[in-house]
């Protein structure tokens, strides 16, 4: 089975990596560095592909953090949707998908999966060829958004059928949740879907993370930064 | 009648969709079936019809952006004419109305309003966002009234999350005439869509499901695979040449000096809007084990008998058993029907001990009329086929 490298070294020297098919919400406050610490997990190396689900930043800015963080471009798609509803006319590409909203579900499914037919049809990347199967990561920024326009019972019917469709695909998927905007409900729901957590705190400006779920990995707060799409563990 | 744009589906339905109708295009997440709504929608508005769009979940600009992307600019103009309810009519009546019950008020009174006044006869709605903020019988209400009044037609478009109880509350307590699901394949290769009607209250059909491909702008229904078997020298190879806009075959030479297929025959071709692969098998014995992975997802089988042999009918019954034990419709095709000392249909039907079902048509491979003729019987059979 393929493991995907997640640059933490606490997950990869323990268990050479995230297991394909394993699904990871990340819990964080605002300004928690959560989103880099997304986007470093998502980072496609050398022969993956990654999928972005933007429901906070245009597909640009989506783009140019991988671009800092070294990513080969032609590996990372984003289905933005944010830009549509002030560019009505926006076309997709191979990479770049839209929908009018973070309410259009449909929409969404559907990008995902025209994207992740196209990545094993191998016409994603210009004709440069990833791994085969394709190991594919795939983000959502955010399941805090998603949540503000449709409600809790519909996302977790929507989640499930997409955390399933990733684990058939063996991918990872990466979630971000606002763990001060939702009551205590919201937050299990939702981790019923996932097979790893990681909590994310903030003191004294300094952010720590905390995983659990992955065996062999501690849960004891760590100090980090992401610096240029890498996460690194403070000391 | 409304078409719904996909003219294979229209035929099953017997010409479209009848005025005053209830029909749901019921979505999985994630299939690509969106073009099923719009091609409807084209087809209402390229006939004349007034019809009211709601679209709780989107601008009317961003829909008119993905329509025209869909369908090809000819939707453009015609766009012009629909009324619309969007996502903005949504907020505002979210705003003004604060309880579910006024929000539900408003939402009818605008519905009926826009009904009245353009004479609408055919409402469109986008229905995820009403079934989320209303249920299903509070979104229907605010539809129910327009409906009945002006006896329009009434077509949804729903991202089914709750599966097959969902459905079955629209065909059971909401009587829906015409409920289509939109599926697709699991995996992501081979990755396939289809659709399966599941009810249809002014035609008596089966459940059936029939995979589709988008080509050009259109939902264009297709058989994936067609297997051609039979004894050997009954015909097949002819058959699938005559049948197909393009092909090949693979024949070497046999101990007689006739070319016998080695391989397998391949043919494509387009027939009543469904796009055809032409498997054709080789009819020796000796190839026997190419046959059951050759059946394996096919979707029909034409067996070519030779009618002037009746002593190769035995070998067309063991085909037969193969066949019926994966549970794929078939037709008897009786080839050489032009050629003296051939077995009528019912010698034929009686040798072969098959059910009155099975049509058996008496051909020449080498008539072109003779063998679309066949394939057009198979067709109507597959999608006639119970699930």
């Amino acid at each position: 089975m393929y493991l995907y490298k997640s640059g933490i070294a606490q997950i990869d020297d323990v268990s050479g990596g995230l297991e394909a098919g394993t699904n990871i919400l990340i819990l964080a406050p605002p300004m928690s560095y959560a989103e880099q610490l997304a986007y470093a997990l998502t980072k496609p190396l050398p022969g993956e592909y990654s999928i972005v689900l933007s429901t906070n930043e245009r597909a640009s800015e989506v783009i140019d953090f991988f671009k800092v963080a070294g990513a080969d471009k032609r590996f990372t798609g984003v289905i933005d949707a944010i830009t549509k509803s002030s560019t009505p006319g926006i076309a997709d590409t191979q990479r770049l998908m839209f929908v009018s909203s973070p309410t259009d579900l449909t929409g969404i499914g559907i990008k995902f999966s025209n994207m992740i037919e196209t990545i094993f049809e191998g016409d994603f990347s210009e004709g440069e060829p990833g791994l085969f199967p394709p190991p594919i990561r795939f983000c959502v920024n955010s399941i805090s958004t998603l949540l503000m326009y449709r409600r809790l019972e519909v996302l977790y019917q929507f989640l499930h059928v997409l955390t399933a469709k990733l684990k058939k695909t063996e991918g990872v998927g990466i979630y971000l949740l606002n763990s001060e905007s939702f009551d205590e409900k919201t937050l299990s729901l939702i981790k019923q879907l996932m097979n790893c957590v990681i909590e994310v705190k903030v003191e004294s400006n300094v952010s720590s993370l905390r995983i659990q779920g992955i065996r062999g990995v501690t849960g004891e707060w760590l100090k980090f930064s992401v610096t240029k799409g890498q996460v690194v563990i403070l000391p | 009648m409304i078409s719904t744009g996909v003219s294979g589906l229209d035929e099953m339905l017997g010409n479209g969709i009848p005025r005053g109708r209830k029909v749901l295009y019921s979505l999985e997440p994630g299939v690509d079936g969106q073009l099923f709504m719009i091609s409807s929608l084209s087809c209402a508005l390229a006939k004349g019809h007034s019809c009211l769009v709601i679209l709780p979940n989107t601008t009317v600009d961003a829909f008119h952006s993905d329509a025209v992307s869909k369908c090809g600019a000819k939707l453009d103009t015609k766009l012009k004419n629909v009324a619309f309810l969007d996502s903005v009519d949504r907020e505002r009546i979210q705003k003004s109305a604060k309880t579910t019950a006024a929000q539900k008020r408003e939402w009818q009174a605008r519905v009926q309003k826009i009904c009245r006044e353009r004479e609408v006869d055919t409402i469109f709605a986008y229905f995820d966002l009403l079934y989320e903020d209303f249920g299903l019988e509070g979104a229907l209400d605010i539809l129910a009234t327009a409906q009945h009044e002006r006896n329009a037609t009434l077509i949804l478009e729903h991202l089914n999350l709750e599966g097959p109880p969902l459905l079955s509350r629209f065909i059971q307590e909401q009587e829906f005439d015409l409920v289509i699901a939109i599926r697709s394949s699991s995996r992501p290769i081979p990755h396939f869509n289809y659709f399966t009607i599941l009810h249809c209250s002014w035609s008596s059909l089966p459940s059936r499901s029939v995979p589709f491909v988008i080509s050009g702008n259109q939902i264009v229904p297709y058989v994936p695979k067609i297997v051609v078997t039979g004894p050997a020298h009954s015909g097949k190879s002819t058959f699938v040449a005559n049948a197909s806009d393009e092909g090949r075959s693979v024949d070497r030479a046999g101990p007689d000096g006739d070319p016998t297929t080695v391989a397998l025959d391949y043919g494509w071709l387009r027939w009543k809007d469904f796009e055809i692969t032409l498997y054709g098998t080789p009819g020796h014995a000796r190839f026997d084990p190419l046959i059951p992975p050759a059946l394996n997802h096919a979707m029909g089988v034409v067996l070519v008998i030779d009618a002037t042999k009746p002593d190769t009918l035995p070998r067309a019954q063991s085909l037969i058993e193969l066949i019926t034990k994966k549970k794929i419709p078939y037709v008897i095709a009786a080839n050489r029907r032009d050629l003296p000392g051939v077995m009528t249909p019912g010698e034929i039907r009686a040798q072969l001990q098959i059910p009155a079902k099975i049509p058996v048509y008496p051909i020449s491979a080498k008539v072109r009329q003779d063998v679309h003729r066949v394939l057009e019987s198979l067709v109507d059979y597959i999608t006639q086929y119970p699930v």
